[in-house]
């Protein structure tokens, strides 16, 4: 299970996050939902300490973290508990597919290095990419890349998956592929939070949605709550802005 | 007096014997100055208390005073330096034990050092912040990140400008004649003033450096080759 709470964030005098609290089943797939500048993406980022937030408490399984005292080793701890797919990819552009899925295996978590391998195929196999384990990431596509990353981010066995916006820097037709990925290990009962712009994948993948604004949880609720009858009339707006208005024939 | 091109091939063949000098001079200041390039450069870069101010000062000296002053200021200060404090600490060590090359080594290196801190902080910055949190966010330490993932991608990205760096060192070692280290520019002196033939030796000492210096460029040229693979969308063999 993972818990938020009172997780606030302040740039300067600008308070982006104002006190999140959320919590996440085990094998729960939450949807972060908002309008951008609404703090989804650092809130994300706040769970695996990319971002210090300024204060609360965090807790992801059996490991309570209060942000204001987290010691590095704390963080440490933390960020082993989970794994990030980046909306840029950010595959390490030194080294082959294969070597990304196995640098986290071999460093943190010491493992040998053909057991490493080994595992690391496997994931690369299950995204579809066992042809492709010696390309480096410049010789594959964006949406190649994007599925070594989920690769990547499966090999450690976190206990969550963070996935900020993880299809908003593909090219239209090449978003569906890595949609797939995601849902099939989503129905494996991995725990995950995405931020996300994709909202029939939003609706058709997560048990939970968040809506945010202005650094606040706006409105939550399940999809089907949130997509056929939000109660927040920020929500509302927000929902009717992004979903495609129906197609009428006169 | 004309000139004897006989004597160019003479000169070159007397100053082949000076080459593994200026070799060595080359590589070891390179090689310390890159080492304590990329220490100044990290620390200036996570503006470490102290160090990190303590390093800009030492970049911004070294890179604002000539090469021949710092040779000459390790060369007449370190003795002033150790001297004392190794014979309060009654070691039977003293700076007259240091061979004249040793002082080459000790002034070129920190001046390589400061020269190449630079070259290293902009191979640094030029790798993006996303791989850096890549290897956070997969549960490295900063150090682990740094060592795996940013360093290999800074160093690639500042092969052109190393390879710059270090030609300049071929360079300037030969100052060291100034303190009697025989360099091939120093031994060119010697076979010129020895025969009288000052032009000729001075331009087998050019077509040497020359020389040694495409080598480089080439060395160079396939290190970039083969350690940059990763960018031009390869496949590893």
């Amino acid at each position: 299970m993972i818990k938020l709470s009172g997780i606030r964030k302040k740039y300067g005098h600008h308070e982006v996050l104002q006190g999140i609290d959320a919590t996440v089943q085990k094998g729960e797939v939450v949807a972060i939902l908002g309008p951008s500048g609404s703090g989804k993406t650092t809130l994300l980022r706040c769970v695996n300490f990319l971002e210090r937030p300024n204060e609360g408490e965090l807790t992801i399984g059996d490991f309570t973290i209060q942000c204001k005292r987290a010691r590095k080793q704390d963080i440490y701890t933390l960020r082993r508990k989970t794994a990030m797919v980046f909306q840029q990819y950010n595959l390490f552009r030194h080294k082959t597919a294969l070597e990304n899925v196995m640098e986290g295996l071999l460093v943190v978590q010491k493992m040998p290095r053909d057991q490493a391998r080994e595992r690391s195929a496997q994931l690369l196999d299950k995204v579809g990419l066992g042809k492709k384990l010696d390309a480096y990431p410049s010789a594959l596509s964006g949406g190649q890349q994007q599925r070594v990353g989920i690769a990547r981010a499966l090999a450690g066995n976190p206990e969550v998956i963070l996935f900020d916006e993880p299809t908003s820097a593909l090219d239209p037709e090449l978003v569906g592929e890595v949609l797939a990925v995601i849902r099939t290990i989503a129905r494996e009962g991995i725990t995950m939070m995405i931020v996300t712009h994709e909202m029939s994948f939003a609706q058709d993948v997560a048990t939970q949605v968040l809506f945010m604004d202005e650094g606040v949880v706006v409105e939550r609720g399940t999809p089907r709550e949130m997509f056929s009858d939000p109660k927040e009339e920020r929500t509302r707006r927000f929902l009717k802005r992004i979903a495609p208005e129906p197609i009428y024939h006169i | 007096m004309n000139l004897d091109p006989g004597f160019i091939w003479t000169a070159l063949r007397s100053l082949l014997q000076a080459v593994p000098t200026t070799l060595a001079i080359t590589a070891v200041s390179s090689l310390c100055g890159l080492l304590l390039g990329t220490v100044t450069a990290l620390l200036r870069i996570y503006r470490v208390p102290l160090l990190g101010q303590a390093s800009s000062a030492y970049v911004t000296f070294i890179r604002g005073t000539p090469m021949l002053t710092h040779l000459l200021l390790i060369y007449f200060g370190l003795p002033l330096l150790i001297d004392g404090p190794l014979a309060g600490a009654g070691l039977p060590v003293r700076s007259a034990m240091i061979p004249m090359i040793g002082f080459a080594y000790i002034a070129f290196s920190i001046t390589a050092g400061a020269y190449l801190s630079e070259v290293v902080r902009a191979g640094i910055q030029a790798v993006d912040r996303g791989q850096m949190e890549a290897g956070l966010a997969v549960g490295m330490t900063t150090g682990q990140a740094l060592r795996r993932i940013v360093l290999p991608q800074a160093m690639a990205a500042s092969v052109p400008n190393l390879s710059n760096s270090v030609i300049g060192m071929l360079h300037a070692s030969s100052l060291a004649f100034t303190v009697s280290v025989v360099d091939i520019n120093a031994q060119a002196q010697i076979v010129a003033s020895t025969n009288w033939r000052y032009f000729e030796a001075y331009l087998a000492a050019a077509i040497l450096y020359w020389g040694m210096t495409l080598a480089l460029e080439r060395l160079a040229a396939l290190v970039e080759r083969r350690i940059s693979l990763y960018n031009r969308g390869g496949v590893s063999s």
